[in-house]
């Protein structure tokens, strides 16, 4: 394969040659580079695409600043740990990722993603405002509210802001928007069902049902006569922790313990006590009174979710709550 | 052998930060191992996101340093002269040190979500797989990159009067400095961002390292063998040139699904598939020169590890990569545990044994204590060898059920469904992974108290088999009819794998949802790969080993302790 001493090999005109046809490979690289960043290919544009008043592009930095590639994959690449994140919001849409990512350490309930539907954004961004419909739009969100609804994921709590949260999802549909060409490939295999049994023959499809069926039994079956366990209960339902610690500590909200009864300052500086009445409004009109510190706006407001025992029975559950 | 000029003793600080940094990679590659088994295990305390940036970081950052190390050392021999400005190469050193342990500190910040944005860029850490390090730690990195370009420049002779190494070497450390720009912009999009950020990985790994790589084994060949500097340049110039005739629009494979048009998967196709040509060509090469003579192999370990990175650079670069290059097994293998087996082995085994192999050529000699008992060195090279195959084999056949249940199924509920089906491959990798560490606990030792030790008697030197007669059997020479066999029998399993990536598309699997195919294919190709690679280089080791007579053995030993 080598040239040997002495014998005359043209060594030097082919490596000519060889450089020459390399020169040629970098000129088709160029060109094919540049077809592919021309504006006439409609790409998806981040300055164009945002989710209320969150912008696509400020979500990108706040995916790279949380190292999400480092779990997650994004079009493919990134970590294998966690699922790609490419068209998550095809799949799953705006109010389940909003009611998933503010404590992604826990699946959202249908409770959750409804109470996310009442957010005129979340509503407007899914183009429905009724689960029945968002399901239909979304069914991969129907699928994980009821395989997965109220247990535990394996993602660790992120402390994302309100903001950070809808930012992300405005990334989010970003990179849905794009073209991967193909990738990932669509799913022939058919039903849920069948694709469950084919993975685990059969046995598997009757372990998830009963997980599935599991937190919503709990929740339906027998409403507990004390206020106390109820609103613990619609606390997990509603999944009111993905926001407020059972602890003083803040997160979006306020922490829920020792807070009934102390004195609350509020953004218009005046002070108030939190009472029954104060807590209640708080959860069905949370913008009548904004707590210092806290931007308006980002709790829903549960008036038409919730009955007015159900508020009552989680007041009585945050009054249980003391300072740790 | 002896130390010929005094700057070559620079090198010795770079191959022990490689040692320590290794150490650490493998213990942050451990604890991923495990948490990939428990993704509970400290979550909220170190989250596996930043794990991985450290592991893969300070793998490239290791990497580097034996690089470096490696270059400083074969640089003066090359350039018959000093190196110059051995100040900056100590300057370089500190700096390096500081801005790895800065760098390993700002990657915690994901936790929280601080990249320290500053002017549109991000100066603590950046999330980007690869090239997570911040704007500041890159800004330095950049320095350091320039700073050994000088050097080795300033060192080289005129350039009227270069071979092919030289060439090889100048071409590398400059283009090591160009391609890392590439990663210093912040980009808004996501197809332009991975556009460019392959411009930092492939072009390095492909354009840049593959360059050194092929240069560096062509120098310690001669170094190791005596052989003919001229055979050594004819292959240095063709591989060179074949690694960047393919690699250049190779990187193509890189753009076939991120936003990037679809006419790039048949330029990736087509030219990422001649990829592995300079790597048999090299790996032929290095069965020439070791076959060349008939004098014993002096250095074992050197020997063995370098044998090691042309071998996993053929399975784990050329084989494997190959077989996920065709964008219809890639639009399957990708984003999934398919890829981690082809990294792992190509990356390390191709450029982390040559940085390993290099050391053992360089610091014996350094040491003076080139009778240093070579059996921790074999040992240790063993269990890196079968340890990361092993890694490798638990990747992609746990890879192959992910794909069945992730893409074939589409279901993407990772704890409930796509884990419990991986399971028993997630377990295998921190179990290959704890026969990995043992060896770099081997290796780490070996290599830092090389030549410090006291050496036992009945244990110094060589226990080689005393061979009065021709060997035979297993030991008998290797013939490059037997080599070129060993060759097309890993390609033929690499052909399988191929296969069965491809069988994926079937409307048996993928409407039918039926897996035995792929399951099989996968399961023949991915461990009969693994097993035949073993083999050979088990076949290889030995047919050297026989040829060493012990009178040659014996004489240099008298000769040695100095």
């Amino acid at each position: 394969m080598s040239c040997a001493d002495g014998k005359n090999c043209n060594e030097a005109k082919k490596r000519r040659r060889g450089i020459i046809v390399l020169g040629l490979m970098i000129m088709i690289f160029i060109i094919l580079s540049g077809f592919s960043f021309l504006g006439s290919r409609g790409r998806a544009n981040p300055d164009a695409i945002s989710f209320g008043a969150h912008q696509a592009a400020d979500g990108k930095r706040v995916f790279q600043a949380y190292n999400c590639m480092g779990c997650h994959t994004m079009v493919g690449n990134g970590a294998y740990l966690a699922p790609d994140l490419t068209k998550e919001y095809t799949t799953a849409g705006p109010a389940w990722l909003a009611a998933f990512l503010p404590s992604a350490a826990g699946w959202p309930t249908e409770a959750a993603v409804r109470t996310q539907l009442t957010n005129s954004d979340v509503a407007a961004d899914a183009g429905v405002d009724n689960i029945e419909d968002y399901y239909k739009k979304f069914p991969g969100a129907r699928e994980r509210v009821e395989r997965r609804g109220g247990g535990t994921t394996l993602m660790p709590n992120l402390a994302f802001s309100s903001d950070e949260v809808g930012q992300l999802i405005a990334f989010m549909k970003y990179s849905a928007a794009m073209n991967t060409e193909g990738w990932p490939p669509e799913v022939k295999t058919g039903s849920l069902e069948r694709r469950l049994a084919l993975l685990n023959g059969g046995s598997h499809m009757l372990a998830t049902a009963t997980a599935a069926s599991a937190p919503v039994a709990e929740g339906a079956s027998a409403t507990p006569a004390d206020p106390v366990a109820r609103g613990e209960e619609l606390t997990k339902e509603y999944a009111c922790t993905a926001c407020h610690a059972l602890d003083d500590k803040r997160m979006v909200g306020p922490g829920w313990g020792g807070l009934y009864g102390s004195r609350v300052k509020l953004a218009d500086g005046s002070t108030v006590t939190a009472d029954d009445t104060y807590l209640i409004d708080a959860v069905i009109a949370p913008d009548k009174q904004i707590v210092e510190g806290f931007p308006p706006g980002v709790m829903p407001k549960y008036d038409t979710l919730l009955k007015d025992d159900d508020v009552k029975a989680i007041v009585a559950y945050i009054k249980s709550l003391e300072k740790p | 052998m002896q130390i010929q000029y005094n700057t070559q003793r620079l090198s010795m600080r770079f191959f022990m930060l490689m040692l320590v940094l290794f150490v650490f990679q493998a213990g942050f590659g451990l604890l991923l191992a495990a948490q990939q088994a428990d993704p509970m295990l400290l979550a909220g305390i170190i989250n596996f996101n930043v794990v991985r940036a450290e592991h893969l970081n300070l793998g490239l950052l290791w990497i580097l340093a034996g690089f470096i190390g490696a270059i400083l050392f074969v640089g003066p021999l090359l350039s018959k002269r000093e190196l110059a400005s051995p100040w900056l190469i100590k300057f370089l050193f500190y700096a390096l040190v500081v801005t790895i342990v800065w760098n390993v500190g700002t990657q915690y910040l994901a936790m929280e979500g601080t990249a320290g944005w500053w002017a549109g860029q991000p100066w603590l850490q950046e999330g980007l797989e690869y090239i997570e390090a911040g704007r500041a730690a890159d800004l330095v990195i950049l320095i350091g990159f320039s700073i050994l370009a000088y050097v080795v420049l300033r060192t080289f002779p005129p350039v009227s009067e270069w071979n092919e190494i030289h060439w090889g070497l100048g071409i590398g450390v400059v283009a090591l400095t160009v391609v890392w720009v590439f990663g210093l912009f912040y980009i808004p999009t996501i197809d332009m961002q991975e556009y460019f950020r392959w411009f930092v990985v492939h072009y390095w790994v492909e354009g840049v390292w593959e360059v050194i790589h092929i240069s560096l084994v062509g120098m310690l060949l001669v170094l190791l063998f005596k052989v003919d500097v001229k055979s050594v340049g004819f292959a240095v110039f063709w591989g060179v040139l074949l690694v960047w005739l393919s690699g250049l629009i190779g990187n193509a494979h890189h753009y076939f699904w991120i936003g990037t048009p679809e006419f790039w998967q048949f330029w990736g196709s087509l030219f990422s598939a001649l990829e592995p040509l300079p790597l048999i060509f090299c790996f032929w090469h290095v069965y020439l020169d070791a076959h060349q003579n008939r004098k014993p192999i002096e250095n074992a370990p050197a020997f063995y590890f370098i044998l090691g990175s042309v071998v996993l650079e053929q399975v784990g670069a050329g084989i494997l990569g190959f077989t996920m290059t065709f964008a219809l097994t890639n639009v399957w293998s990708h984003g999934t545990w398919i890829t981690p087996a082809h990294g792992h082995l190509a990356l390390f085994g191709t450029f982390g044994m040559l940085g390993i192999g290099a050391a053992y050529y360089a610091v014996p000699v350094m040491r003076k204590a080139l009778d240093f008992d070579q059996r921790l060195g074999k040992l240790a090279f063993w269990l890196l060898f079968t340890g990361m195959l092993g890694i490798a084999l638990a990747f992609a056949l746990g890879g192959t059920v992910q794909i069945y249940a992730y893409r074939t199924l589409g279901l993407e509920w990772f704890g409930g469904d796509v884990f419990p089906i991986m399971g028993i491959y997630k377990m295998l990798v921190p179990v290959a992974g704890l026969l990995f560490t043992l060896g770099v606990g081997i290796l780490v030792f070996d290599l830092v108290t090389l030549g410090k030790r006291v050496r036992s008697l009945a244990g110094a030197g060589e226990t080689e088999p005393l061979v009065s007669h021709s060997p035979h059997g297993w030991a008998k020479p290797l013939t490059g009819y037997e080599a070129s066999m060993w060759l097309t029998g890993m390609w033929l399993f690499g052909a399988i794998i191929t296969l069965g990536l491809l069988s994926f598309n079937l409307h048996m699997v993928r409407v039918e949802g039926n897996p035995i195919l792929p399951y099989v294919l996968a399961g023949i190709g991915y461990p009969g790969l693994l097993l035949i690679t073993v083999l050979f280089v088990w076949r290889f080791l030995a047919s050297l080993e026989a040829r060493a007579s012990a009178p040659m053995r014996l004489g240099e030993a008298a000769l040695a302790p100095a």
